[in-house]
């Protein structure tokens, strides 16, 4: 079998990081100010404006807190999917907000879970899923409550 | 050191008009905005040549509207230009044609917001910075996310937070110029058609067209046109901020906390001192959260101040008396001079079956996404 395409391997990695090697990390970056922040952009920085090697990129672990959690029922989908042979979003999915262990909130889709016993304050972890359509194994990230 | 409106010469609203908010129609934006002009330049006794400039609030129609609609009031050569600032963009029209005036650059000007439903890219999509899902995340979900938040912070059930929308229906239901114009029970709206989380398609709001006018002018300008000052109302405050630093999901609500204050502090006024309040409610959770962050009471304690009725029209503080963004709509450019609109005819005790008995102060506020966040405080002198 040949290796999984990361759909936006600007956002994120396979990899973890030492603190939380199983679950892919997420590309943030830090500002010689100390604000850490997602995703990496050189910019400049949004707390003290700081440019170029000011910014560092930084590895996030995949771990956080759900702040909440909302299912879609109507999605008009009016933006095309990321890439070509990517499933596109259908509802109803579920969004979650996360605060990350490593201090960003980022929001996204949440798997396998089940809705009614989502709760603000569970722990959250990263995985990567399949999400292409055609022959090519595409996987992109997602986050679903901790084991 | 940077002067304040209040520091300024005084200005007052002297007239406003309306086209009906309304589902999207083959009707042009040019027979939108006009009606709503005519009856604002109406409302004043004034007419189109004494308007020495106009601001134009749109967010939908595209390059240039402006001319194209304002040649038919016979073209006399004024400065125009156009703002577009998201939801907040009619707010940020009025606030400059103000700051013109009370600056005496200007004697009279014109705050005009119209719009038609269309497709704009959203440029933020353009930054060339990805994300991880926002083509999933629409404004309704980012509010179904707060919804879920507040519920769960403050023990509050979703059919409590369906009550800012029946009280919000109820007022519409009474507005000749709102888009939904029918009374709904709890269970109506609640039983609607899901969207996002909790929230129900009568707790969010629509999207149509239409256009709000508002005219504002000096104390010379009122001498000089023979405008009845009994019928003009002081703008005491005009305040607007950006988000701040560390993105954080309930933005919203911090600016407006930081630009209330603002606003109530540049008219020596406290929070109590409102009589009415025109909120940005485009989701029903968007009231709590506001009336909170205004301070007119604890966080998590708006809906018992809802449920007792104080936030009714006759209640300790009308809010959104218009029917708010749930029910008068929200059409985007016409949206914030719309408010204005309402709260001037509060203050002159002419808003009828709406009317808030005794009305002396009223706040406007509006948020936009970026987030942006505009309040007005309107006085009867």
């Amino acid at each position: 079998m040949s290796t999984p395409e990361i759909l936006k391997p600007a956002l994120y990695a396979a990899e973890g990081t030492s603190t939380l090697p199983d679950h892919p990390s997420l590309r943030g970056g830090k500002c010689q100010c100390g604000y850490v922040f997602f995703p990496l952009q050189t910019y400049g920085c949004e707390v003290c404006g700081r440019t170029g090697d000011a910014l560092q990129p930084v590895a996030l672990s995949g771990g956080g807190m759900l702040i909440a959690s909302a299912t879609v029922h109507i999605h008009a989908g009016r933006t095309p999917p990321a890439k070509a042979d990517v499933k596109p979003h259908t509802a109803p999915f579920t969004i979650g907000s996360i605060k990350l262990d490593d201090g960003p909130t980022v929001r996204t889709l949440l798997v396998d879970v089940d809705e009614r016993a989502l709760k603000p304050g569970q722990r959250m972890v990263s995985k990567l899923v399949s999400v292409g359509s055609g022959a090519q194994t595409i996987v992109d990230l997602r986050f679903t409550t901790a084991s | 050191m940077a002067k304040t409106l209040k520091d300024l010469r005084p200005v007052y609203v002297v007239g406003i008009g309306w086209h009906r908010y309304q589902p999207l129609s083959e009707t042009p934006y040019v027979m939108l905005g006009l009606p709503a002009i005519r009856q604002a330049l109406s409302d004043a006794g004034i007419t189109w040549p004494d308007v020495e400039s106009s601001y134009i609030g749109t967010g939908l129609l595209g390059m240039a509207a402006g001319r194209a609609m304002l040649k038919h009031l016979g073209a006399t050569g004024r400065p125009l230009v156009h703002i577009e600032n998201a939801s907040a963009s009619g707010s940020a029209a009025f606030r400059h044609a103000c700051i013109e005036v009370a600056a005496g650059i200007a004697d009279v000007s014109l705050a005009i917001g119209v719009d038609k439903p269309g497709v704009v890219q959203r440029a933020f999509t353009k930054t060339g910075i990805g994300n991880l899902a926002d083509d999933a995340i629409v404004p309704f979900t980012h509010f179904a996310l707060l919804t879920n938040e507040y519920a769960h912070k403050h023990g509050v059930k979703p059919q409590d937070v369906a009550l800012v929308a029946v009280k919000n229906h109820r007022n519409g239901a009474l507005n000749p110029n709102a888009h939904r114009q029918q009374e709904r029970s709890l269970d109506e709206i609640l039983g609607g058609k899901p969207v996002s989380g909790t929230l129900t398609a009568l707790q969010c709001c629509p999207v149509g067209e239409g256009a709000a006018a508002v005219i504002v002018a000096s104390e010379d300008a009122i001498k000089r046109l023979g405008i009845d000052p009994g019928r003009a109302i002081r703008v005491t405050a005009s305040a607007a901020s950006s988000e701040g630093a560390g993105a954080h999901a309930a933005a919203d609500a911090a600016i407006t906390k930081d630009t209330i204050a603002d606003a109530l502090k540049q008219a020596s006024l406290a929070p109590t001192n409102v009589d009415v309040l025109e909120l940005h409610d485009a989701f029903t959770v968007e009231e709590l959260h506001y009336v909170e962050a205004m301070g007119v009471c604890k966080p998590g304690q708006a809906i018992h101040l809802l449920k007792e009725g104080a936030f009714d029209i006759g209640g300790q503080m009308a809010v959104s008396p218009s029917g708010g963004l749930i029910a008068m709509g929200h059409p985007i450019g016409p949206t914030g001079v719309g408010q204005i609109g309402e709260i001037a005819m509060q203050l002159r005790g002419e808003a009828g079956a709406r009317q808030h008995k005794g009305a002396k102060v009223g706040l406007a506020h509006m948020v936009g996404l970026g987030a942006v966040c505009y309040v007005h405080v309107l006085q009867r002198p």
